[in-house]
């Protein structure tokens, strides 16, 4: 899992929207509205780009946010990023 | 089909068939003042039908059939036919409707701005509006308001108001004895009476307006008024849209701008003079 | 009859500028019940319809592009759970013709996903789907021990959070039919799509709708399948590959008597038709300018008929008493 390399959906295929308390994800191929908090949004965010490791990923939030532990946090952004592949807003390159 | 009616509400039109004549006969007389379809063709078929070929006549059984329905619906009895066709246009507009997103709201409408109140079954939205449309408010709706997702507009769909138990003494102390229809005993959601909307509300039917406030009213608590939240208020809507999923891009598109453009709150109530009395205040200071 | 004008419009949507309102009114309701509108819609593109149409079947267009998204996605899902396994997914039906672009698969409303796959890896397919979130639709044992044994897919499934159903096939026919189709042949045989996924060949894809014309339903919906049959027909490299591909299957005389229909229907041409022929032509006609169906007696015949082409009379007796005690009737 720690080995896997991610992509995020294209940026066209999805349309995001702040609400004053959640974010709004519209996922077009699938036609699924998602209601999402923080860090989902900024790991979107962080993916965008190029194909990354979730390592990488860990390694691009901590430049802006306090991700705490660090051994926790690559386990709470993985089980986002395994959650998201399940959605397909993020898929195993 | 033996007997048949057409009518228009708002943008929908709907040809109505009936095994039987009473029900034809309630609605045509009930939805006298609004129009025909223009070209003679209807947006959807709704069909009242025997549930067998002798429940006809013995023990008569409706069936609401129609383009779209629920194969597993529970027939209903002759002297509720009424109620039969109204549901049957209902589900309708519940599965078939797309030029709008379907919200499951009642809406009134004054000085050019819209109210919309949705709530499960039993909140009040129904008779607040029903109410306030004898109140000097236009009645757009008691049960569905079309959201335009192009314009962000709510356009109206002034069908029957349909009033349940206690809700029918309320009104008919409100608005004349003329613009009742039977009342219906003992149905599945009680004792049911239709209203019909008064002639401004007609009229007007087709006349789109900007919302401008959202409440989620609740009947039977102590009077509070509550803020609502974007998030809440957009989940709380997208649970009470028949079509939301159907419309894909469009309503959320639609139903994303309605709740960041509009404030929304929550409102308990026990009286509708008590709630009125809120809605004045709170269409003063944020509509 | 709303039935044979839906049918006439469809074969020359021109036609349709010479239609009353109250023709409109019948082919609108006829077209929904047989769920062709989408289908309908899209032949009419283009053609003069009256201003309170043009709506409806722009609905019906938009309706049935969305739903072909929505089968799509569910089409990416079954192969994203099943990609470790590396068995691929055949997809047949409506899905299968929206994601190949074909003819068939335009305004056409999909309903559940259908895929096929090997029977010898059946085991490995179902734990895939269970992991990614489907689960059974109805656990009933008679049911469950009736499907495995004998029919020619999994009992049902449906996907947890998207509520959206999966229909696993190892073959095309059930077990307890007369004919056996090739099923090996028709996975061999593939065709591959972008996206890993596959669809059956132009001949197979003409034998698969027309086993299930006659040996499914009692012919209900049997006019949008016979459009299918006619649009796929258009596909097939040659009528003597298609009838080869046929005889291999022990599918003669279903595709034969299918091409038949589809001529007679959506080419105007019943030189072919045999008596029965005619029963069938009239069975798919029936239907009104409310949208009902008409002429029960006969659709009471089919019925039974389509079961008895399911599995052998004694089975059939069973089976139909075992439905009936539970309380299923046609109505």
């Amino acid at each position: 899992m720690a080995q896997d390399q991610y992509r995020a959906e294209p940026a066209s295929d999805y349309i995001l929207r702040s609400l004053d308390d959640v974010t709004l994800v519209y996922h077009r191929r699938s036609g699924q509205t998602h209601i999402v908090v923080s860090p989902v949004p900024e790991i979107l965010a962080a993916l965008t780009g190029d194909i990354s490791s979730t390592a990488e990923i860990v390694a691009r939030l901590s430049h802006d946010y306090d991700l705490g532990d660090p051994h926790d946090a690559l386990a709470a952004v993985q089980t986002h990023l395994d959650e998201m592949v399940a959605l397909g807003l993020a898929h195993v390159a | 089909m033996k007997h048949q009616v057409m009518l228009r509400i708002g943008p929908a039109s709907f040809r109505v068939g009936s095994a039987w004549p009473q029900p034809i006969v309630d609605l045509a007389r009930l939805y006298a003042a609004y129009p025909q379809p223009e070209d003679g063709i209807a947006d959807f078929t709704v069909r009242l039908e025997p549930t067998r070929p002798w429940r006809r006549f013995i023990r008569p059984s409706v069936f609401i059939g129609g383009d779209h329905m629920l194969a597993d619906a529970a027939p209903m009895a002759l002297a509720h036919g009424l109620l039969a066709a109204e549901m049957g246009m209902n589900m309708q507009m519940a599965l078939g409707w797309r030029r709008h997103l379907l919200l499951h709201a009642s809406c009134v409408e004054k000085d050019g701005r819209a109210l919309v109140m949705t709530g499960e079954s039993g909140s009040g939205k129904s008779t607040l509006a029903a109410q306030l449309g004898e109140r000097g408010w236009r009645l757009m709706g008691d049960e569905f308001a079309l959201l335009d997702p192009t314009t962000g507009q709510i356009f109206a769909f002034p069908r029957l108001v349909s009033l349940k138990n206690q809700a029918i003494a309320v009104m008919q102390g409100e608005a004349p004895a003329e613009r009742f229809g039977p009342l219906m005993r003992d149905t599945p959601k009680g004792d049911i009476r239709h209203l019909v909307p008064n002639r401004s509300a007609v009229t007007r039917m087709d006349e789109g307006t900007i919302p401008a406030l959202l409440l989620f009213p609740r009947f039977g608590f102590a009077p509070e008024v509550r803020e609502v939240g974007q998030g809440e208020a957009f989940m709380r809507l997208t649970q009470a849209s028949t079509n939301y999923v159907t419309l894909g891009e469009r309503g959320f598109t639609a139903l994303t701008r309605f709740v960041t453009d509009i404030p929304a709150r929550a409102i308990d109530f026990s009286s509708g003079d008590e709630a009125i009395a809120m809605i004045d205040r709170l269409w003063e200071t944020l509509a | 009859m709303s039935g044979a004008l839906l049918v006439a419009v469809l074969r020359n949507p021109a036609s349709a500028s010479r239609l009353t309102p109250g023709d409109w009114n019948g082919l609108i309701a006829a077209s929904r019940a047989e769920r062709l509108i989408g289908t309908l819609a899209v032949r009419l593109a283009g053609v003069s319809v009256p201003a309170s149409v043009e709506p409806i079947l722009a609905d019906a267009r938009d309706e049935a592009a969305r739903e072909a998204r929505q089968a799509l996605w569910e089409a990416d899902r079954a192969a994203a759970a099943l990609a470790g396994t590396g068995i691929p997914v055949i997809l047949l039906k409506g899905t299968a013709y929206a994601a190949a672009g074909l003819r068939a698969g335009e305004g056409r409303f999909i309903g559940d996903l259908d895929i096929l796959v090997p029977r010898d890896r059946l085991d490995d397919v179902e734990a895939a789907i269970l992991a990614a979130g489907w689960e059974w639709v109805k656990p009933d044992p008679y049911d469950d021990e009736y499907y495995r044994r004998w029919m020619h897919e999994l009992p049902p499934m449906i996907h947890k959070e998207r509520d959206r159903m999966i229909d696993i096939h190892h073959t095309i026919l059930p077990l307890t039919a007369r004919q056996t189709p090739d099923a090996a042949a028709m996975m061999a045989d593939a065709v591959p799509l972008d996206g890993g996924l596959y669809v059956l060949s132009p001949e197979d894809r003409v034998c698969h709708a027309a086993a299930h014309l006659f040996a499914d339903g009692d012919l209900a919906g049997g006019l949008r399948n016979l459009w299918d049959i006619h649009c796929l027909l258009t596909e097939c490299r040659s009528m003597p590959a298609l009838t080869a591909r046929a005889a291999q299957h022990g599918l003669t005389k279903a595709v034969a008597r299918a091409t038949r229909l589809a001529d007679a229907l959506y080419r105007e041409d019943r030189s072919g038709l045999t008596a029965f022929d005619h029963l069938f032509v009239a069975r798919l006609l029936a239907r009104d300018g409310w949208g009902r169906e008409t002429r029960k007696l006969l659709r009471f015949a089919f019925f039974v008929r389509s079961h008895w082409l399911r599995m052998p009379p004694i089975m059939l007796a069973r089976h139909l008493w075992t439905k009936w005690r539970k309380g299923h009737r046609p109505a």
